[in-house]
């Protein structure tokens, strides 16, 4: 089995780093777009308007209350039909945007409680002092909330590097669409999942370690 | 200066202030004192409207304060709470500046120079580049109130400003808000201080159940207070 495994990568490695690569690759898009996505929705979700607070309610309940393979498996059917196919999506990209509205849901329950952490106080000095609700929020709240942020992100990424995984189910060339194929090639089973098993932890070990260095600069920086 | 007619606050079923009639004149200096949960704090925020009076009116120098700019109407008013509320991720410099700058549209040089005539009178010019973090509690709130300073407000609330505070810190919070008092700044405090609001108050205002139950110069509420129940509270205070 060991010389299995070292024959798979000096064999096969340039297809595992592909694999990384590409897992790589869709969780950045997906924290990146989820990131933006997820602040927007938690605006939506803190209006002043209850039908607004109510569509984004609904949105995140039904995003966290359903398994995200459910949720690929809706748009790689439902993007193409809806587009009329016009836009001649990939299954790659309708995964990647499954992705992104999946991470979008809870990076806006993130943020909201990362802004939510914020001493109430601090709204309430700055108020006193004349600034308005926005200046409020720029300049006294959202600060002070990324730091309560940041750290949460990091493992939001590190969720998001595991939940690619299921994107194997479409074929999408990360690592467990590799794995699939080396499998299918070969028959072995156990060799490459060990391989790919290894590849993950290094990524989400040293991401977790990331982000806890930066959680000790914010608690070092208050 | 300020006119309160009627003022009633409630929060949900729990009514807290029963109709507040009350006038604070210019130039004057008048301590809130009484039991807590009499809305002595609900008062004071009452009047830059951080809590919305259930019914009533406040006038602000002759003006209904309910048919202007709520952030117009604060930055007239200064307000130095009980847990300071300095903001943490900026220097002292900074808390200072920020809102005359964003707010007043001050140029930054002028703000900056503000900020260092403001924290010298307040002995705390040796610590403008630091965080308040670095700061002890006295030197929070001396921070909070020429934050608020910085605004040119016409009057000054203090909500508790020292309850918050070691003991040993008390005196020079105090002694800051006993000179601005001095200078001729309106201003309404409340306060368990009661040494302190012999000392600095032009009025006393004692607060039992959402009213003002009596109002007099400090010698009449200490000395020879009519209503039963400030003399049931002092009696319990003052030991």
């Amino acid at each position: 089995m060991i010389n299995n495994i070292l024959n798979l990568v000096s064999n096969y490695g340039v297809k595992f780093l592909q694999g990384a690569g590409y897992t790589l690759m869709f969780s950045a898009i997906t924290v990146f777009f989820g990131v933006i996505f997820g602040s927007l929705i938690c605006m939506v979700k803190r209006s002043r308007f209850i039908v607004l607070r109510f569509i984004a309610g609904v949105y995140i309940e039904v995003i966290r209350g359903t398994p995200i393979l459910l949720q690929m498996f809706f748009f790689y059917f439902f993007l193409p039909l809806m587009t009329k196919n016009t836009l001649n999506l990939s299954k790659t990209v309708s995964i990647v945007i499954a992705l992104i509205v999946n991470s979008a849901a809870y990076v806006s329950e993130i943020v909201r409680s990362g802004i939510q952490a914020v001493d109430y106080g601090q709204t309430e000095a700055a108020r006193s002092l004349g600034l308005n609700r926005r200046q409020t929020m720029m300049r006294v709240i959202l600060p002070q909330a990324v730091r309560n942020i940041l750290p949460t992100l990091g493992n939001e990424f590190i969720m998001v590097i595991k939940e690619t995984a299921l994107g194997s189910t479409f074929y999408i060339g990360e690592l467990m669409t590799v794995r699939a194929e080396l499998q299918a090639a070969l028959f072995l089973a156990i060799e490459p999942l060990v391989i790919v098993a290894a590849i993950y932890l290094v990524l989400t070990f040293s991401l977790s370690k990331g982000v806890a260095f930066i959680e000790r600069r914010m608690a070092q920086g208050d | 200066m300020i006119k309160t007619i009627d003022m009633h606050k409630s929060f949900g079923s729990l009514h807290v202030l029963k109709g507040v009639s009350e006038h604070i004149r210019l130039h004057e200096v008048v301590s809130v004192i009484g039991p807590s949960g009499s809305g002595k704090s609900t008062f004071l925020r009452c009047l830059n409207l951080l809590e919305i009076p259930t019914s009533g009116q406040i006038f602000f120098e002759n003006e209904d304060i309910s048919k202007i700019n709520v952030d117009a109407h604060r930055q007239r008013v200064g307000m130095v709470f009980q847990q300071f509320n300095v903001f943490p991720h900026m220097t002292v410099k900074e808390n200072i500046t920020l809102a005359p700058v964003l707010v007043k549209k001050m140029a930054k040089e002028a703000a900056d120079e503000l900020a260092e005539s403001l924290l010298k009178r307040v002995g705390l010019l040796d610590k403008i580049d630091e965080h308040p973090k670095r700061l002890s509690g006295g030197q929070k709130q001396r921070l909070a109130i020429v934050r608020a300073l910085a605004m040119e407000p016409k009057v000054m609330l203090f909500d508790e400003p020292t309850s918050a505070l070691d003991p040993e810190m008390v005196g020079e919070v105090l002694s800051v808000i006993k000179d601005l008092a001095g200078s001729g700044m309106t201003t309404v405090i409340v306060t368990h201080e009661m040494g302190f609001c012999k000392e600095v108050s032009n009025r006393v205002l004692f607060m039992d159940d959402g009213v003002i139950a009596e109002s007099g110069p400090p010698e009449q509420i200490f000395g020879n207070p009519l209503n039963k129940r400030t003399q049931e509270f002092l009696s319990k205070v003052l030991y």
